[in-house]
């Protein structure tokens, strides 16, 4: 059996065996509903008929907050959805995002071989995983997810802690921004989230000239679900602009571009600047927006010295298709094939002997 | 009493430069940031004659963090944290601990005991708000604060040594034995890695060198492949940030470009030098010769900083300031004779200033020229920049995650019971 790769973020889960030549089998909204005495798990379709307030999250901007909710998520993933066998069950990687605190990551391995048994244990974080998917073990994970953005440089597989940043901005934002634009262009129709995140994915895009967009932008239609015919004009770039304007979602930072080459100054030694800058994986939902690819290479080279060419990376053409969107899983993927044979995880013997702090030791971070 | 093995603890060394921040056990901070904060609102403290509560309402907002500061504010004061090696503003302090734990460290204080790293001439009252503020507002369940002499010679196994700490706001000398720091023989200087990026950035701007910090211009594209500079006008930013924002290129030129010179430097001997260049963020090449050797010079000649264009004014602060050689016979001569010969073979180098090149060489050099023949000088240094850094912080983390130091934290029952003053007895 293959070990399990297993990406939990604020908005999907992405979960499968280590397939790197496929998607991951498992790609399904983290909204959970409450239902009487247990929780159970629903995919977004029948969100509708559901009231807000039932569905909760166990994750929050990429952090795991509420542990009993999560417990059952997983169940839900190893049992049902992946085909374990109580008794049976396999290895797992799992990722982590940025600044996670020890004590997360000690819980997470206990709840896995605890709770669930399993028989091998890895944690890495999703910026080195991102890189992995496209092949280099240096560069900048630029990892844009509906609860946050993170910008993290890597040197030879090592994350470089203290040039990291972490932006609490991301998907989620987006859809606000685009919910709030909505109501103050027609104030008497009320959009929910799910409709304005829907409409965000499909008309949203990045403008090359955002200044020229602004003063003329043709206004297109397009047909919700529920059957109601919605204009949409400049606000489709309003919402791709948002992270190289962060003021337009009144947040006081810096561009996303402008936010990468300050991590990347403040790392040290300057001589791997310039090997940083050269390999950019700009990855997440929110990247695969028509248009963002081309506009972010556009800012790098203006901010970037004459001597340095930055360089967005594509994914190679061996990879699959949505390997942006699914990078961090992509990147587990490749690297549980790598890990588990060569028995670098953490093993049922190695956490019965040392604990949970073994994490700490064995998964470097 | 605190049995500590499960729960590691949090190590704290507050510079005058950065603060460090992370777990014991590990072998680097997770968090290192600057230890200046921007401030705007109205400046109270500047003057430091306010009283507590004056200050109170007077409500400034505060920016702590290379995230935070490095976005431009309009009106926003950059606020050191630590002048002339002791705490000024204490709550810069706190507002930097807070930082450190609850954004960069994501831990709860409750949890975890704190070792907090101080300056080796900390003052009495110092150290007791040190721990009034820590276990009032962060409330660990046990504390230690530790000299930063101490642990940089724990850092290299040695209980006794002669610690040259070469930091960002100053250089401190101090001897430690048996792991006790001998207060008569500390010997500080005001020449660190501050004065020395000042120099540098005086230095070039007199030869016309403009920098500009990185919010200053944007580069637009006029034809595919050229760009052109655009310089941004804003008028509301405050001198100290500009200045701030240009000292932390100027940082950077001096860590990539700067040597220590192999023997007293010659302004003559150096004038033929070649040059080397270094790519400054808006595209613009500088070539940098003899500067490179006479800005490290200052360390040993601080007499030196008269020939800098623009420092002269602070000349006579200087005046009676000696440099890094005559500071380690001058504190070694202070211990007692039995040790001397110890302390002579053990000189260890710390702080950032210390990763310079050719330091630890042309120290070496020096003392051996000074020191009494009968002493066998031995300095040193490890061998990765990094480490030397950190190298407080590293012995903060040897200390903590000890065995045997486990009994003696200053644990919150006891501070309960006896109150700030006892930190004398428990911390010597």
């Amino acid at each position: 059996m293959e070990p399990v790769v297993l990406d939990v973020g604020s908005k999907l889960v992405k979960a499968g065996f280590a397939y790197p030549d496929q998607d991951p089998s498992m790609v399904f909204s983290t909204a959970m509903v409450k239902t009487k005495d247990e929780e159970s798990d629903k995919a977004e379709s029948e969100d509708e008929e559901i009231v807000l307030e039932d569905v909760v999250n166990p994750i929050s901007r990429g952090i795991i907050k509420d542990w009993d909710l999560m417990e059952d998520l997983w169940r839900y993933i190893f049992y049902t959805g992946l085909g374990w066998e109580v008794g049976n069950e396999g290895q797992i990687l799992i990722t982590e995002p940025l600044l996670t605190p020890k004590v997360a990551r000690e819980k997470v391995v206990q709840v896995m071989f605890e709770t669930f048994n399993v028989t091998g244990f890895y944690a890495v974080e999703q910026a080195v995983l991102s890189l992995y998917s496209v092949g280099r073990i240096s560069g900048c994970a630029v990892d844009i997810g509906h609860g946050k953005t993170d910008i993290a440089p890597v040197w030879e597989g090592a994350l470089q802690h203290n040039c990291v940043k972490r932006m609490e901005l991301g998907g989620e934002d987006l859809t606000k921004l685009l919910l709030e634009e909505f109501t103050k262009k027609n104030s008497e129709r009320r959009l929910d989230l799910a409709t304005a995140e829907m409409l965000k994915e499909t008309v949203s895009a990045v403008a090359d000239d955002y200044a020229a967009v602004i003063r003329e932008c043709p206004v297109e239609e397009h047909i919700l679900p529920d059957g109601q015919v919605i204009e949409v004009g400049q606000e489709r770039y309003m919402v791709g602009e948002a992270f190289f304007q962060p003021s337009l979602l009144n947040v006081e930072e810096l561009s996303i571009v402008d936010s990468l080459f300050r991590c990347v100054s403040s790392c040290v030694p300057s001589e791997n600047h310039r090997q940083l800058l050269e390999n950019i994986v700009v990855c997440g939902g929110t990247a695969t927006m028509p248009g963002f690819d081309a506009r972010f290479q556009k800012e790098a080279n203006l901010l970037a010295t004459p001597s340095v060419r930055p360089a967005v990376v594509k994914p190679p053409e061996y990879m699959p298709e949505n390997t942006l969107r699914y990078s961090a899983w992509m990147g587990g993927a490749i690297l549980a094939k790598v890990v588990f044979p060569q028995n670098q995880h953490i093993t049922k013997a190695d956490y019965d002997e040392l604990g949970p702090s073994i994490v700490h030791k064995k998964c470097y971070s | 009493m605190y049995g500590g093995d499960e729960v590691s603890a949090i190590v704290v060394d507050l510079g005058s430069h950065s603060c460090k921040a992370g777990y014991a056990g590990e072998d680097a901070p997770k968090a290192v940031f600057p230890s200046v904060v921007g401030s705007i609102g109205p400046s109270s403290l500047a003057d430091g004659v306010k009283a507590e509560g004056e200050a109170e309402e007077l409500k400034r907002t505060l920016y702590v963090g290379t995230q935070a500061l490095g976005y431009r504010r309009d009106h926003m004061e950059i606020v050191p944290a630590v002048k002339d090696g002791l705490v000024t503003d204490w709550e810069i302090v706190d507002k930097i601990w807070d930082h450190a734990f609850r954004e960069r460290l994501l831990i709860d204080p409750k949890e975890h005991p704190m070792l907090l790293a101080e300056p080796s001439l900390n003052t009495q009252q110092h150290r007791e708000k040190t721990v009034e503020l820590m276990f009032e507002k962060y409330r660990p369940p046990a504390l230690f604060l530790a000299k930063n002499s101490v642990l940089t010679s724990f850092a290299t196994g040695r209980a006794t040594s002669l610690v040259v700490d070469c930091g960002g706001g100053s250089t401190t000398v101090a001897a430690v034995h048996d792991g006790y720091v001998l207060q008569k023989a500390i010997i500080t200087s005001p020449i660190g890695g501050e004065v020395l990026t000042d120099c540098l950035l005086k230095t070039l701007e007199s030869t016309g060198v403009e920098i500009l910090p990185r919010f200053s211009f944007k580069r637009k594209e006029i034809r595919p492949g050229e760009f052109e500079l655009v310089k941004l006008e804003f008028p509301n930013t405050t001198e100290s940030y500009y200045r701030y924002m240009q000292r932390q290129i100027a940082a950077d030129i001096k860590e990539s470009v700067c040597r220590v010179a192999d023997s007293n430097f010659d302004e003559s001997a150096y004038a033929n030098i070649p040059t080397t260049s270094y790519e400054l963020p808006d595209g613009k090449v500088i070539e940098v010769g003899s500067d490179r050797f006479k800005i490290p010079e200052l360390l040993f000649n601080p007499a030196l900083i008269q020939a800098i264009p623009g420092m002269d004014k602070s000349f006579n602060e200087f005046a009676s300031v000696k440099g890094i050689p005559a500071m380690v016979i001058q504190s070694i001569n202070k211990c007692d004779l039995d040790i001397r010969r110890e302390l002579f073979s053990s000189i260890l180098l710390a702080g950032g200033t210390a990763a310079m090149q050719q330091l630890k060489e042309r120290l070496e050099k020096e003392l051996m020229e000074e020191a009494p023949q009968a002493a066998r000088v031995k300095v040193l240094a490890s061998g990765n920049g990094i480490e030397r850094r950190f190298s407080v912080w590293i012995g903060g983390s040897i200390l903590a995650s000890l065995g045997s130091f486990q009994q003696m934290w200053f644990s919150k029952a006891e501070y309960e019971e006896h109150g700030p003053s006892y930190v004398q007895r428990k911390c010597p």
